[in-house]
């Protein structure tokens, strides 16, 4: 089994998310992207750890499961307080304030 | 693969846990528990006594760490060093605790005008204090990741506070969306890290950077990540856009937390990183220090400039100051350097908490008459509210680094520091900052103008009356600012490298 | 150099005094004026107590040796201490800027400035004193530089609150000159510590470790200390500020800054830069000299152009300040004792001039030099009060300006043996041609403002301009002769003018045997 393929696709997820974060005007699709690259993170720890026969890459993949829960229930109640003062969760229209 | 793992675990024992050390995190974590507990049972007119709770929570975890400080070792490492409790750690902890005690102080008065959730409120609070706190003490990769997080969610929501505000729900989303993005990319680097190096704990992590002697590509891409996430953190140009707005939207002691007590956090696990982890990757983080520093100065400074909302000029102001933090960082690496920069980044981190806090306490305590943040609301000030005026002025002229006030020994130890290592890059920086000093002290200056020799553009001069609680809060911090400028001293003795590098066995 | 460490605390409590007024004054509302001003002035007089004492316990015969020395560690990181003494070169000026504070209080008694506020006025004073006597104190390099600062806000309030029309301007302007002067300086400070090698930024340490600092290396930090202090005094091209910062000042803020802050930076050269780079001071001692000359004529010129009278001897304190640099410049003993009495001098004569022309503006509400006439037939003592004043200034002998022109002049005749003789023999000869249009600019002043018939817009019977009647009539019920503040706030000035005129050795010989030792490493 090589390590390449896992660290391939990690690094695929991760672009995707990343491409997401910046392109996607929809908070939810953000959110999504941004859990895409968590995801890329954990593909990695785990190959890294099965690699290196240790079990600590494992264990951060697991605090990062439970921490993005946590990240994401937070994320979506907001999402949920923009829905409600505007009707609309498209993140380009949340520019009241600048300079 | 799962018997593979457990046949890794077959060997654990429990780890002897050294409650003394632990007992600033166990009092704030007991201390979370009562307030929302108690918070159910309480009739909305008693609801005072969760802010009064939180204070003496954040009061007695300082108390532990006074005594952690006095009592027995300095040092006391638990978890084979992934959690370590030295002169460091403490004096960070010091001024978390602190910091958050300050602003319980700003905010009781605030908040309970806003008539809804304190406890939560206060709940948020202490956990993103308790993040903090551990991030002090962590020096592995995954508690360095857990108090990140654990400091950062309560943070979101206490940007999104006004719930009922379109302001406070965009500040709230856009500081969200970015530090979740941020700390995605960091972990990303940190798993890099792990895949290059086999390990997560940061003193090994130094040595095996070290090891095969020259870097590889990976590496670099790893370290590089980090930093970026980081810089998020400490909202570092290019990734500072989040700031203004966030500091914007978000109730004022909030925005005090944020941008001094959050930002003071991604500066320690930054200098914990630099210093434990990355010892000998100088050539690739140096650069990057460089440019995040001299950016933050500059473009913090002249959009600084042309701000006329107060809060939006400081959040500006912390973008310019946090590159004075980072300015000793580039230079972190140098021989026989690494001492006077690590102790420049904690003093100017501890006056700048000071400062700013007391800045914001000011504006906190304007805002209550002039319900505006306009930078012209302050004319007059000095006429009607001589205190405010005249603690505004010296926070402000801290902020400047106008001596004898704690600002200007925190600039002049980031100079010496810089000027220390003695290198092209060292010296470049130098110059960058000392041209944005001047600048900086021309809005700074503005302010102080319309204080002083402005009058006030209602004609309503009725005097403010500033609640004792935040009364408290000025007195603390304007005393902070003038001794810590008197007597350096006091702060300047403290993050001695061999703590936090000597200790840990290198 | 010696040290002299008995009753050291003497120093301390004469600098940090004042604080304590501060501190009482900070607790009393604001309303309580009288109480402010009695606090004020009780806290200055007795700052002043000290500093008699001092005076008293000085050991005259070891005037080059640092008295009451005192010596802690303060910044241990950067190893600079609170280090703290006294010798012969700024006892005088240590002293001079308590009594000025004195009398700038009894003066204040009835002159609060608009728009009022005693409280805040006199706190600032206070601080200014700490911050002035600080300076002249410091025998430290941060020492030196955070006290040169705290001078700072104090005195951009004072001129940016109480000051005249074109306030904020002219306080900004006043506040980024110094401001960049101290930037450079303290550059070159922290040059200075890392080029002996980061050992203590004590003075006299650097002293005697500054003369083995290569040469191109001395000369670059003497540049950085040189326009930080050039700023201060001010010199030729960084003089701009001045005019502004002293017209549009309050009276007292002009009289401070004239008497003391304008000494801070030649103060600075005398004790910090030539000391410490002598190597780099030979070098510059020409230019030095030359932009001295430049602002001596400058200086007059510019006084024969203006109409205002506060700006008139705005630039006379440029051309003043011109003859002292001359006197630093020759860098004999003759030449920087006459600089510094030139120093104490100019101090007393031109914090007299501004004395008279707050009062003149306070009873005419003017200053234009065209509209003033006939004082002496309106205001007999005040007249010639101005003209005693203006002999002083243009360097009569028997007064005390005269021992501060005289000697700087004479000592260009033969400066120190690396100087360039015929250079500074030029440069005498233009500058005892400063000397007559010093004569000739203040003689014109007195008799344009004091002579001839009062002007009829005064004096209350004259009908010339009905259409400001009204308001004419509020002026001349004004102009009454010196009131008794006036006179308890001026006559130790009058005296101190012509007591050193008359013995000038009184202070030569307190600073003579500091600035011999002082010039000694350019007469080997």
């Amino acid at each position: 089994m090589l390590v390449n393929n896992f660290l391939l696709l990690g690094a695929v997820l991760f672009c995707i998310g990343v491409y997401g974060v910046i392109a996607r005007k929809n908070a939810v699709m953000v959110l999504m992207s941004i859990e895409l690259i968590l995801n890329s993170v954990n593909l990695n720890f785990i190959a890294f750890s099965t690699l290196h026969g240790n079990i600590d890459g494992n264990t951060l993949a697991l605090f990062i499961i439970g921490v993005a829960a946590a990240e994401v229930g937070v994320g979506l109640a907001m999402v949920l307080l923009i829905f409600r003062n505007r009707k609309s969760i498209a993140l380009d229209e949340l520019s009241e304030m600048k300079g | 693969m799962i018997a593979s793992l457990l046949a890794a675990a077959g060997d654990w024992v429990a780890p002897t846990l050294d409650y003394h050390a632990l007992a600033p995190e166990i009092i704030l974590a007991a201390g979370i528990f009562a307030v929302l507990s108690i918070d159910l049972f309480l009739e909305p007119e008693q609801r005072w006594i969760t802010s009064a709770l939180s204070g003496f929570v954040m009061l007695g975890a300082l108390v532990t760490v006074g005594t952690l400080a006095v009592i027995g070792d300095d040092t006391r490492s638990m978890f084979g060093g992934r959690y370590v409790s030295d002169e460091y750690a403490l004096i960070l902890k010091a001024l978390f605790l602190v910091a958050g005690y300050i602003v319980v102080l700003m905010s009781s008065d605030e908040i309970e005008r806003g008539r809804y959730h304190q406890g939560e409120y206060y709940v948020l609070l202490l956990t993103s204090v308790l993040g903090m706190v551990m991030m002090a003490s962590s020096r592995d990769l995954l508690s360095i990741f857990v108090a990140l997080e654990l400091l950062s969610i309560p943070a979101y929501m206490l940007a999104a506070w006004n719930k009922r505000n379109s302001r406070g729900n965009e500040a709230g989303v856009k500081y969200y969306l970015l530090g979740v993005f941020a700390s995605a990319i960091t972990l990303y680097g940190m798993s890099l890290l792990y895949g290059v190096t086999g390990t997560t704990l940061l003193t090994d992590l130094g040595s095996a950077i070290t090891a095969n002697g020259r870097f590889s590509g990976v590496e670099v891409i790893a370290v590089a990540f980090i930093v970026v996430g980081f810089a998020f953190k400490i909202s570092a140009v290019p990734f500072h856009q989040w700031a203004p707005d966030v500091y914007e939207g978000a109730p004022t002691p909030i925005t005090a937390f944020l941008s001094v007590a959050s930002k003071a956090a991604g500066f320690v696990a930054l200098v914990t990183l630099t210093f434990v982890a990355f010892p000998n990757a100088e050539d690739v983080y140096q650069p990057f220090m460089w440019v995040l520093a001299a950016l933050s100065m500059t473009i913090g400074n002249l959009y600084a400039l042309r701000q006329t909302n107060i809060v939006r000029m400081l959040a500006y102001s912390s973008v310019s100051q946090g590159g004075f933090i980072l300015m000793p960082l580039t230079v972190a690496g140098v021989d026989g350097v690494g001492e006077s920069a690590l102790k420049a980044v904690v003093v100017y981190l501890v006056v700048y908490a000071a400062t700013n806090l007391g800045a914001f306490a000011v504006v906190i305590a304007v805002a209550r008459k002039t319900r505006s943040g306009e930078i012209s609301s302050y004319g007059g000030l000095f006429g009607y509210a001589p205190a405010l005026g005249v603690l505004m002025t010296i926070f402000l002229a801290s902020l400047a680094g106008i001596p004898p006030l704690g600002g200007w020994f925190a600039k002049f130890g980031a100079f010496k520091a810089v000027l220390d290592a003695d290198t092209g890059w060292g010296y470049s920086i130098a110059i960058i900052a000392a041209i944005n000093t001047v600048i900086s002290a021309a809005y700074y200056i503005t302010v102080m103008r319309e204080i002083w020799m402005k009058d006030e553009p209602t004609g309503d001069t009725t005097p403010i009356r500033t609640p004792p609680s935040l009364g408290a809060a000025l007195v603390i911090t304007c005393g902070a600012t003038i001794v810590l400028g008197v007597l350096p001293d006091i702060v300047g003795r403290f993050g001695d490298i061999t703590d936090l590098t000597g200790a840990l066995g290198r | 150099m010696d040290v002299i460490s008995d009753q050291n605390w003497v120093l301390s409590v004469g600098t940090f005094l004042p604080l304590a007024g501060v501190l009482v004054m900070l607790l009393i509302p604001k309303r309580e004026e009288l109480l402010h001003k009695q606090i004020a002035l009780i806290t200055a007089l007795a700052t002043l107590a000290v500093g008699i004492y001092t005076l008293v316990q000085f050991d005259y015969g070891q005037a080059q040796s640092l008295q009451f020395y005192a010596s802690t560690e303060w910044i241990t990181v950067i190893n600079s201490g609170y280090t703290i003494g006294l010798d012969g070169i700024s006892l005088p000026l240590y002293f001079l800027s308590m009594v000025i504070t004195v009398l700038v209080m009894i003066y204040s008694w009835d002159h609060i400035p608009s728009p009022g506020n005693p409280k805040a006025f006199l706190i600032l004073m206070l601080v200014l004193q700490t911050g002035m006597a600080g300076t002249f104190i410091a025998q430290d390099l941060i020492l030196f530089f955070v006290f040169f600062e705290v001078v700072l806000l104090p005195m951009y309030f004072m001129i940016g609150v109480w000051g005249g029309e074109q306030r904020q301007y002219a306080s900004l302007k006043f506040f980024l000159y110094t401001m960049f002067g101290s930037a450079l300086m303290l550059v070159a400070f922290l040059a200075l510590f890392y080029q002996t090698g980061r050992e203590s930024f004590s003075i006299p340490f650097l002293v005697e470790n500054g003369i083995n600092i290569d040469e191109d290396v001395a000369l670059w930090i003497f540049a950085g200390m040189f326009i930080g202090f050039a700023v201060k005094v001010p010199m030729f091209p960084f003089h701009t500020w001045l005019p502004d910062a002293h017209t549009q000042a309050p009276t007292q803020g002009s009289v401070i800054l004239a008497a003391i802050l304008l000494k801070l930076g030649t103060y600075g050269f005398v004790r910090i830069a030539i000391p410490i780079l002598p190597q780099a001071a030979v070098k510059w001692a020409p230019v030095i000299g030359v932009l001295a000359v430049i602002g001596i004529i400058y200086g007059a010129l510019g006084c024969l152009a203006q109409s205002d009278m506060k700006r008139l001897i705005a630039f006379s304190s440029v051309a003043h300040m011109g003859f002292v640099m001359l006197g630093i410049s020759t860098l004999t003993a003759t030449g920087i004792n006459a600089a510094l009495f030139g120093m104490v001098a100019h101090g007393l004569i031109t914090g007299m001039l501004f004395f008279c022309a707050g009062s003149i503006k306070e009873r005419y509400h003017t200053l234009e030099i065209k509209r003033l006439s006939g004082m002496l037939i309106q205001m007999p003592k005040l007249g010639w009060i101005l003209g005693f004043c203006a002999m002083a200034s243009l360097g009569l002998p028997g007064l005390a300006g005269f021992w501060g022109e005289f000697p700087a002049i004479l000592s260009a005749y033969n400066p120190a043996p690396q100087l360039d003789v015929t250079l500074f023999r030029t440069l005498m000869v233009i500058a005892a041609l400063g000397t007559v249009l010093a004569a000739a600019y203040l003689l014109w002043l007195y008799q344009r403002t004091a002579f001839g018939e009062p002007n009829p817009e005064f004096t209350g019977h004259g009908h010339a301009h009905a259409v400001g009647a009204a308001g004419n009539d509020e002026h001349h019920s004004d102009i009454h002769d010196v009131n008794i503040y006036e006179w308890v706030a001026w006559t130790p000035l009058l005296i101190a003018i012509v007591v050193f005129g008359v013995y000038p050795q009184l202070m030569f010989k307190v600073m003579d045997p500091a600035v011999t030792q002082l010039v000694g490493v350019f007469n080997p």
